[in-house]
């Protein structure tokens, strides 16, 4: 299991609704860039990394881990903001303006970031896709997402252990077998993928599998406080924002 | 490369989903089709998810001696049909922002219109062009990679250029500067992908000949000559 929906399953916030937990992180997210990146942004960071933290009970080693993947992706793409191409002082030289530009984009991308951490790090996502159909979304590519999401934990593991056993077999010494293995394991996944459809498939249709996969969703209400709640939140750091862009420079 | 979350402005971030909706809701109808008339298409649809899931976690080595990982799109494409790509595309997307913290919900509709729908189309096209002049099947399935992967990241410069244009030269000074650090990490993967890809699809067509019939990639022909066997041979 992947280490974000591992620690959703054994979240504080578990038992509640995914519409909960989505006002929430997907509302902190939209106010991220939504709202202007100083002060809005940076209110908005603080507020879901204190929610992360505290409330949610995400533990911050874990949450690290996953947040510097995005965090280095943000980094990445607002260093070409310090730079323009052309002008009177040459062909690449500082961008006026430039700091001021990659430091919002910084702000609002890390702020969006942990509010769908926020969500990700509480809500597991076989919580949240069969409750997909109530939404809209089509059961044929719910079904298939839901096979897509159980077929991928083993084929992950499948892939490691084939990794490990190449590696054991001196199938990573040199380039050249480092891509023999590589096709391999590419091969193997192919292969193990379609042979798993297979045998899900005899053993369903020895169920009476009739084209519609039923899944047991724990049976919990939206809690109207919680998202009441949740809601006067994302108005207050509104507010608060609109008053801070006047008070500070 | 995906693009985080947050890092569109909101205007652009609806603007791509509005543009990718269209070639979605075609997959869907599609998807749905295939499984109202097959009800076992679900597991194979779902295994081929599973499929592209995993092979976006492969690491790839690049020239300048770190990894980095294959977008799968022209694989995929040549696999499962760029409808088809789209949808189990954007499941994929979907499931690497919430799983992996890669790409975002926010900016999921760019991300798919550049990898589920832009790659996937254009490495089929090459594909298809290849095939109908009879070039040999694996020079057909490198440069359908090698598009695939680099008119993706085409796609994601220009959303980026569109969303930042540069203080003086504009969006073309803007694509210029996305595209130049692209160009200079992305046309060597492009390749590496297309070669991996080469590789895969050998072993696939060794090992795998009844699922690549069965997907298409393969014909079945019956061989006329005085043993009168059947023989498999890629699709022209």
């Amino acid at each position: 299991m992947l280490p974000i929906d591992a620690a959703a399953h054994s979240s504080r916030w578990r038992r509640r609704h995914p519409v909960d937990k989505a006002v929430l992180g997907l509302g902190l997210t939209v106010l991220a860039i939504s709202l202007p990146p100083w002060p809005g942004a940076a209110l908005v960071l603080v507020a879901a990394l204190v929610t992360l933290l505290g409330p949610a009970g995400v533990a911050p080693r874990k949450l690290w881990r996953a947040y510097r993947v995005p965090l280095g992706f943000c980094v990445t793409g607002a260093l070409p903001l310090l730079f323009q191409l052309g002008g009177p002082e040459g062909f690449l030289t500082l961008a006026e303006g430039g700091p001021e530009r990659a430091g919002g984009l910084l702000l609002r991308t890390s702020a969006a970031s942990l509010g769908v951490l926020l969500f990700a790090f509480t809500t597991p996502l076989s919580d949240l896709l069969p409750r997909l159909v109530r939404a809209g979304v089509p059961a044929p590519v719910v079904d298939v997402a839901l096979v897509t999401y159980r077929m991928s934990f083993l084929l992950l593991d499948s892939m490691s252990r084939i990794r490990q056993a190449q590696a054991a077999r001196l199938g990573h010494t040199t380039r050249a077998a480092a891509w023999r293995s590589l096709a391999g394991l590419g091969a193997t996944a192919f292969v193990r993928a379609f042979d798993r459809a297979a045998r899900l498939q005899t053993g369903l249709a020895g169920r009476g599998y009739d084209g519609t996969l039923r899944v047991l969703v724990p049976d919990v209400p939206v809690s109207r406080r919680f998202v009441a709640a949740s809601g006067t939140f994302l108005a207050a750091l509104a507010a608060l924002t609109l008053v801070l862009e006047r008070l500070l420079p | 490369m995906h693009i985080a979350e947050g890092f569109l402005p909101p205007a652009h971030a609806i603007a791509w989903s509005v543009a990718s909706a269209p070639f979605i809701v075609q997959g869907v109808r599609s998807l749905s089709r295939e499984v109202r008339e097959h009800p076992e298409s679900t597991l194979l649809l779902g295994a081929s998810g599973a499929f592209t899931f995993v092979l976006s976690a492969l690491k790839i080595p690049s020239v300048t001696g770190s990894c980095s990982h294959p977008t799968g799109t022209g694989l995929g494409a040549i696999l499962f049909r760029p409808p088809v790509m789209a949808v189990l595309g954007t499941i994929t997307l979907l499931f690497q922002a919430l799983l992996l913290a890669h790409g975002g919900l926010t900016t999921l509709g760019a991300n798919a219109f550049s990898m589920a729908i832009v790659g996937p189309w254009a490495g089929y096209a090459v594909y298809r062009l290849l095939k109908r002049y009879d070039v040999p099947l694996m020079v057909s399935v490198f440069f359908a990679a090698f598009v695939a992967d680099l008119s993706t990241y085409c796609v994601t410069s220009v959303q980026l250029a569109l969303a930042f244009p540069d203080p003086s030269s504009g969006f073309l000074g803007a694509l210029g500067k996305f595209g130049s650090i692209f160009a200079f990490t992305q046309v060597p993967l492009a390749v590496s992908e297309g070669l991996l890809t080469v590789l895969v699809m050998r072993l696939l067509v060794q090992s795998s000949k009844g699922e690549l019939t069965r997907l298409g990639v393969l014909v079945k022909k019956t061989a006329t000559g005085a043993r009168g066997k059947t023989e498999t041979e890629a699709k022209a």
